[in-house]
């Protein structure tokens, strides 16, 4: 009623104004001008309500282009307009009321109205009732968001009566389940409302549970003897099992019915307060430093009157058991809490069920990312036995070369494609020329590998360090690999992370392919089960050495450009996966690519089980899952799926 | 029997008089004691240097010796460190906590200084809580112990997994950095009660001794690690010349033969691994307060490979070879890297070596291991010009009279 | 008596003739302690660079008390315990007169004692957690009162959050930095279901969990608001996955505090516009000095380079130390250190800055949000927010204040009053 009395007043005002001045929109604005350049959701409220009550047909005009930051105030009179930046940079200026052009305005004579992102909010709640029957379904559609972020009773019913004059199939079926939900929290009609909570059970989605939750909020309340009749009683607490005792008394401390406990700084600042001649309480003062001293000398001071006895025991637990704790919902109505709570309880079921399969999809990303980023090593390693620390700068390489081919093609999608070959001819140079100079020579010495190509590793990854610096470099995905899949509010995947498995699944294809069905693989399978028997058949153990570490190298460069899509591309990237990578491939058990797959899956599902159990510490997951690992080792040093007659380090 | 000892390793006494005559002439020349011509902070990096050629000669004892390449003896190394830090922290808080509390008119219980304590150290990190493994903080005795028994028992156990499960060769040395790499997130961790990210600071100062100044106890420290790493390298020359030494060593050539001779191979690696890492956390507890902080990020795998790193230059499988990579590579690394060195321009490009010294550290890293295996201790052997049965092949271990290559594929 | 007379003057003397002799000692060393390599290159370099571009800058206009300043260089290479080396041998061996240095929390700790020993004098440029004070660094970036606890209240009134997701890094900064956030949240009467922690390893990728666990939050129906502490190349995978998400500014907020302007120039930022961060400093800011100050970074280092905060805290510490040393007439670090209190320069986002007797500055906290430029767009602005050693919302810290000036004292308890230590904590 309020509301209505005010906003006659306002259209009352603007008619007068109107008949004056001819620019009724403009004077509300300079009327409300000190709010709305200071531009605060605290005191906004009121030039919002000015505008969109005013009755005005310009008001929607305006308080849209002031929700898209258009609105610009000129310094030398303060008059607001809306303006359009020109190809110059100079700005053309609008005025509100009669829609005319007033010719252009340097960008320093003006001053641009910034509202942020809460009066925005405040602004689109306030266009709602224009924008819902509006014929540009883009603005219903940013109504129906202004409702479902900021929900309120006065929208229940344009929103309702907006429902049947929709025209577009999916805004009605959006209207209905924002009017659905605003029901179940506004309506004032109790049954309504527990229908709409019936005909919405089982949803998954957030803003319904956001919706539901509210409802069952409660508040803890004490009573002497026993609670009143009438209040809708979520549960009754009993001292010790519902909540603590400790709880409970502070409870009836700040409800001012019980006397408050003392503590030990308390007792020690009311000692420092009593001190006479180097004695508290009859109690020389160097004694004090021992709490049982303290104890008696805070105890005679009780007796003289001098300080507030400490509750015992027995006279806490005397006030608790006259007294009774109950949880109250806030929500007067019983049905209404009934209903939801048990609409709730299936939810929340049904939630968990999706949280698992979210947890399963997430450990399946991650699992094929460590894949990926192990597939290159479960050729060099665990078929050629090379221990190659430089794996994780093949990875870098091949991201960065992403990077670069990204600067020459700015189309994202061609830039990819060209990437992912370019990184393996790249990486595959670079693998063999590595090969053919330090590990050929190395074959015999394991150890030694390990440190040569470890050497060569930190001089990877300086020299990316002085060409690229040490900024991490943007690697976008194209467009079409934005967003996320998502099957409801609870399970979602984003499309980079459907690539990056669709292509560890191509790679392990690729990888069997070569190994089983080309000349290449029969001959890597023969050179490393027994080089001389192999070249006695005429094959070149050099070749193929040459060839399969290269093979490795540049499997492991394509995995850098899909990291580097999903995460950064830095000179510190292969860093992060090269122990990961070793993990995998031993975890998995060396030379064979399904104990790849396995080590990958179980290293994945594992860190995400970890991080499920305790997710408010990453860091913690990643130190469990080693140890693990390193457990794991002891019970089978040949890994998930050993090959007969290898134990590790033969 | 000890004279004979040294006459049978002419090198230890070589190594201990220059040891010897190292310290006496940083002494000479250092700010307290002396003509004041080496600066504090340089006296520190060479105390710090004789720590680090401690740890190289542990490293090189279970690689250069024993042929495990551990990547994890620098976490032992860092675990002292942590421990001699714990109760440097509490003490000297310990003293500021109580002298600001002397003030106060009621005298505070042991409890409150505890407390009061615990809020100084944790309180930079959000908390106020004494975690459990600070139980022994108070005492010095206490702590020094667990300078060797902490790294110590944690070798063993890991150890006596790895080897009791064969693990061996590059897997061992990946399941040690693991090892390392777990160790180091978890002391990232705020939870694991040692400070997380920002370890444990301020161990120059020592507890009760403010009125000493940092150039006198650099001197102090420098003694100390002098004299550990003299009676380091004596004890290692003395263990591998023995026939604990020749078991090691033939373990390191061809540990299956060991084991048919009927040693138990797994009980030497394992009391070699143990022992090293004890000689690791001394070293590491002589070196961070020299330091003056310690945190995780010391413990991170790169500082267990650029220990591997120092020992291979040096030279493996000869003691002195582990010091002088040490010394060598660190102090010529922190030249490089401390913009001291002069830039190189090429005309139409410069060289700085703060950019560039890491990229050839790393490949001559390469080369050393390409070319010569025995790395800077190498050049000892020219000079003296020993003689050694020219077989065929190259070295398969470092040591004159290892496993040739071509033996090997035999 | 004769004999302490006589000592007394002759100290007097010597001190007499060892002062102008100091002020004379040409040239002025200026030593620069950020890292130029390893993990906190990236960051750090800038800082020297600008260093530099400063010192060279007063040089032209004729240095400092007559004499010219001579930049000397060192680099701690990320290492902590390098830090310390390297600050003694600044002091001991260049004799520098002032250090301008240090990023990270742990790198700074790791160089208090060493100042505090020597008696150097270290400018610290970065926002941090603050509970600190010590007499020989001034703070000339954010504490939490100027960019924590400000961008906090902008949630609760501008944003109506209601429900906020504390995410960090894990080390010292964002832990202390939530812990005073959660105690002020508290204070605010926002209950401890409500806020959600979660702290990440340095390099942090894997962001799917957490972002849905963030995205759940909203179920209780309370607006849900983000306040990161993630560090450095970390929040890139958290804003590529915020995005796949399709999480926009308006239903899910993220304030920022070590997002930058540097760390945005490697993001696409598109999907960002309207995520937040509060500093002391935008390149935005419409301000004439600022315009001069990016016209010179951009000559110097490049047109694609961007300026930041820490930067801005840089050209405000070493102009008050020149106006300080010139005001001392000396370059001795006591005397400095008494003519840094109450020295006032304009800062860059057009008001002034104020050298508080707690060696903090008084700066305007500003908020602005991300434009798909890279670049931010100040939104809010307040007026001078003096800084705060130790914070008023955590029960241990709020009886503390520092005040160097008169009380000579970085750790004072008000309720007690007495000063609990003069050397700093590390």
């Amino acid at each position: 009623m309020k509301r209505l009395i005010l906003a006659g007043l306002a259209l009352l005002m603007t008619c007068t104004l109107a008949l004056s001045q001819e620019a009724p929109m403009q004077d509300i604005l300079q009327d409300h001008s000190a709010l709305i350049t200071k531009s605060s959701r605290m005191t906004i409220a009121p030039a919002i309500a000015a505008i969109s009550d005013s009755g005005l047909t310009q008001a929607q005009d305006v308080l849209q282009a002031w929700q898209s930051k258009d609105i610009w105030q000129r310094k030398s009179d303060g008059l607001f307009f809306r303006a359009k930046e020109t190809a110059e940079g100079s700005y053309i200026l609008f005025d509100f009321d009669s829609g005319e052009t007033l010719g252009e305005a340097d960008k320093a004579d003006l001053k641009q109205i910034k509202p942020n992102s809460g009066v925005r909010a405040l602004i689109g709640s306030a266009l709602v009732t224009f924008q819902l029957q509006d014929s540009d379904p883009a603005r219903r559609l940013a109504a129906l968001t202004s409702i479902e972020r900021n929900p309120s009773s006065e929208l229940l019913a344009p929103l309702r009566a907006s429902i049947d004059t929709e025209t577009d199939a999916d805004l009605k079926a959006k209207k209905r389940r924002a009017e659905r939900l605003l029901t179940i929290a506004y309506d004032s009609d109790e049954s309504a409302r527990v229908a709409a909570i019936s005909d919405m059970s089982g949803d998954l989605g957030v803003d319904l549970r956001a919706t539901l939750n509210p409802l069952l909020e409660t508040r803890t309340e004490v009573f002497a003897g026993e609670a009143p009749e009438g209040l809708n009683l979520a549960r009754r607490l009993a001292p010790g099992e519902d909540i603590s005792t400790e709880a409970a008394y502070d409870l009836l401390v700040t409800a001012g019915l019980a006397p408050a406990r003392i503590d030990q700084a308390e007792i020690r600042a009311t000692l420092g307060t009593h001190i006479s001649e180097q004695e508290v309480g009859g109690v020389a003062l160097e004694d004090l430093n021992q709490p049982e001293a303290r104890a008696r000398a805070y105890a005679a001071l009780v007796a003289q009157g001098l300080a507030e006895p400490d509750p015992t025991s027995a006279e806490i637990k005397a006030h608790l058991d006259a007294h009774q704790f109950v949880e109250i919902y806030n929500e007067p109505s019983r049905p209404v809490t009934l209903a939801a709570s048990e609409a709730l309880e299936d939810i929340l079921l049904n939630v968990g069920m999706n949280q698992s399969l979210d947890l399963i999809l997430d450990g399946l990303s991650l699992a094929s990312i460590y894949f990926l980023a192990a597939i290159g090593l479960a050729i060099t390693f665990g078929v050629m036995g090379v221990i190659n620390m430089a794996h994780g700068e093949f990875i870098m390489m091949g991201a960065y070369t992403g990077y670069v081919i990204q600067q020459l093609i700015p189309n994202h999608t061609a830039s990819i494609l060209v990437a992912i070959p370019m990184a393996f001819v790249v990486t595959f140079a670079a693998g063999v020329a590595m090969e053919r100079l330090v590990i050929r020579w190395l074959y015999n010495r394991p150890l030694e590998t390990l440190l040569a190509t470890f050497g060569i590793s930190i001089a990877l990854q300086q020299l990316a360090k002085n060409i690229f610096g040490t900024q991490a470099l943007p690697l976008t995905s194209p467009e079409w690999l934005d967003g996320a899949w998502v099957l409801n509010d609870v399970v979602s995947i984003s499309y980079i992370r459907i690539a990056i498995f669709i292509l560890a699944i191509s790679f392990l294809a690729i990888f069997l392919f070569i190994m089983r069905r080309t000349r290449l693989g029969l001959e890597t399978r023969a050179v490393t089960q027994n080089p001389r028997m192999a070249a006695s058949m005429g094959i070149n153990p050099n070749r193929v050495n040459m060839l399969t570490f290269g093979l490795g190298s540049g499997i492991a460069g394509v995995a850098g450009v899909a990291i580097g899509l999903f995460a950064k591309v830095t000179s510190e990237l292969g860093n992060d996966y090269i122990v990961q990578s070793f993990m995998t491939v031993v975890v998995g058990g060396v030379g064979n690519i399904w104990g790849t797959l396995a080590g990958a899956a179980m290293i994945g599902f594992l860190q995400k089980g970890i991080e499920w159990f305790n997710p408010s510490n990453t860091l913690a997951a990643q130190t469990f899952m080693i140890i693990f690992i390193i457990i794991f080792i002891q019970f089978r040093p040949r890994g998930i799926i050993a090959l007969k007659g290898r134990a590790a380090g033969d | 029997m000890k004279n004979s000892f040294l006459m049978r390793n002419p090198s230890t006494l070589i190594f201990l008089a220059a040891l010897a005559i190292f310290t006496i002439m940083v002494t000479v020349l250092s700010e307290a004691f002396g003509l004041g011509l080496i600066s504090t902070s340089f006296v520190k990096t060479l105390g710090k240097t004789l720590c680090l050629g401690l740890v190289a000669i542990a490293m090189d004892l279970v690689w250069g010796y024993a042929g495990i390449l551990s990547l994890g003896h620098f976490a032992f190394f860092g675990l002292g460190g942590y421990m001699i830090g714990m109760w440097l922290m509490y003490e000297r808080t310990r003293d500021i906590v109580i002298s600001s509390m002397s003030d106060a008119p009621i005298p505070p219980t042991a409890e409150e200084i505890t407390d009061a304590i615990g809020h100084q150290i944790f309180g930079v990190v959000g908390s106020s809580e004494f975690p459990l493994i600070w139980a022994f903080a108070d005492s010095l005795v206490l702590q020094l112990v667990l300078v060797v028994l902490v790294p110590g028992v944690l070798a063993f156990v890991f150890g006596w997994l790895a080897f009791r499960s064969r693990v061996a060769g590059v897997y061992l040395s990946i399941l040690t950095q693991a090892m390392t790499l777990a160790l180091s997130l978890y002391l990232f961790q705020n939870d694991s009660g040692l400070r997380g990210n920002n370890g444990l600071s301020g161990l120059q100062n020592l507890p009760g001794l403010d009125a000493v100044a940092q150039d006198v106890v650099s001197i102090w420290f420098l003694w100390a690690s002098a004299l550990a790493l003299g009676l380091g390298y004596l004890l290692a020359a003395w263990v591998v010349s023995g026939k604990f030494g020749s078991v090691i060593r033939g373990i390191r050539d061809d540990e299956a033969r060991v084991r048919f001779l009927g040693y138990s191979v797994e009980s030497y690696k394992l009391a070699l691994f143990t022992v090293t890492a004890c000689i690791a956390g001394i070293a590491g507890a002589l070196y961070y307060p020299q330091a003056g902080i310690i945190n995780p990020a010391e413990i991170a795998p790169i500082a267990s490979i650029y220990l591997a790193v120092w020992v291979a230059i040096g030279g493996r499988g000869r003691l002195y070879g582990a010091v002088i990579g040490a010394g060598f590579v660190s102090l010529v690394s922190s030249w490089f890297t401390g913009g001291q060195a002069p830039d190189i321009s090429l005309g139409f490009y410069t060289i700085k070596w703060v950019d560039w010294w890491l990229i050839v550290l790393g490949l001559s890293f390469v080369l050393v291991t390409l070319f010569a295996p025995k790395g800077i201790a190498g050049l000892f052997d020219l000079a003296g010009s020993r003689k050694w049965p020219n077989r065929h092949g190259a070295d398969l271990g470092p040591d004159a009279g290892a496993l040739r290559e071509r033996e090997a594929n035999e | 008596m004769k004999l302490l007379n006589s000592t007394l003057a002759g100290t007097l003397a010597l001190a007499g003739l060892t002062a102008p002799a100091f002020a004379a000692d040409c040239p002025i060393k200026v030593g620069v302690l950020h890292s130029l390599s390893g993990t906190m290159a990236i960051s750090e370099t800038t800082l020297k660079d600008t260093m530099l571009m400063l010192i060279d800058q007063q040089n032209a206009k004729g240095g400092v008390l007559g004499c010219e300043l001579e930049a000397v260089v060192v680099d701690p290479a990320s290492d902590w315990p390098l830090f310390a080396e390297k600050a003694r041998e600044l002091l001991t061996v260049h004799d520098v007169d002032v250090i301008f240095g240090n990023w990270t929390s742990v790198s700074r700790k790791s160089v208090l004692p060493v100042i505090e020993e020597l008696n150097g004098l270290l400018f610290y440029p970065v926002q941090y957690e603050g509970e600190e004070s010590s007499k020989n660094v001034f703070y000339t970036g954010a504490a939490p009162n100027q960019q924590a606890i400000p961008a906090t209240d902008y949630f609760i009134e501008e944003l109506g959050v209601e429900k906020f997701a504390l995410l960090g890094t894990d080390y010292v900064y964002p832990r202390t930095t939530n812990n005073i956030l959660a105690s002020y949240l508290k204070s605010k009467g926002v209950s401890n279901d409500d806020i959600f922690v979660n702290y990440t390893p340095f390099g942090h990728s894997d962001w799917s969990k957490i972002v849905a666990d963030v995205v759940a939050l909203g179920a209780d129906g309370k607006k849900v608001g983000v306040i990161s502490t993630i560090n450095g190349d970390a929040n890139i995978g958290f804003y590529k996955e915020l995005a796949a998400a399709g999480i926009s500014a308006d239903d899910i907020p993220v304030v920022a505090f070590s997002v930058g302007e540097e760390e945005l120039s490697g993001l696409d930022t598109s999907n960002l516009v309207g995520h937040l961060a509060a500093w002391n400093y935008f390149q935005s800011a419409e301000a004439e000095a600022n315009t001069a100050f990016i016209d010179a970074w951009k000559t110097r280092m490049g047109a694609e380079r961007v300026t930041n905060d820490p930067m801005e805290a840089h050209y405000i510490g070493f102009n008050m130390w020149v106006n300080a040393a010139a005001a001392a007439g000396s370059t001795d670090v006591d005397a400095v250190r008494a003519a840094m209190y109450g020295q006032e320069f304009p800062n860059l986002t057009g008001g002034t800055a104020v050298m508080l007797p707690n060696h903090h500055l008084a700066k305007p906290v500003l908020i602005g949000e991300i434009q798909a430029d890279g670049q931010f767009d100040i939104i809010s602005q307040t007026s001078e927010v003096p800084g705060d050693a130790w914070t008023d919302y955590l029960p241990e810290s709020a009886v503390l204040m520092s005040d160097w000036k008169d009380l000579g004292c970085g750790m004072y308890n008000t309720k007690t009053k007495t000063c609990v230590q003069t050397l700093s904590n590390y």
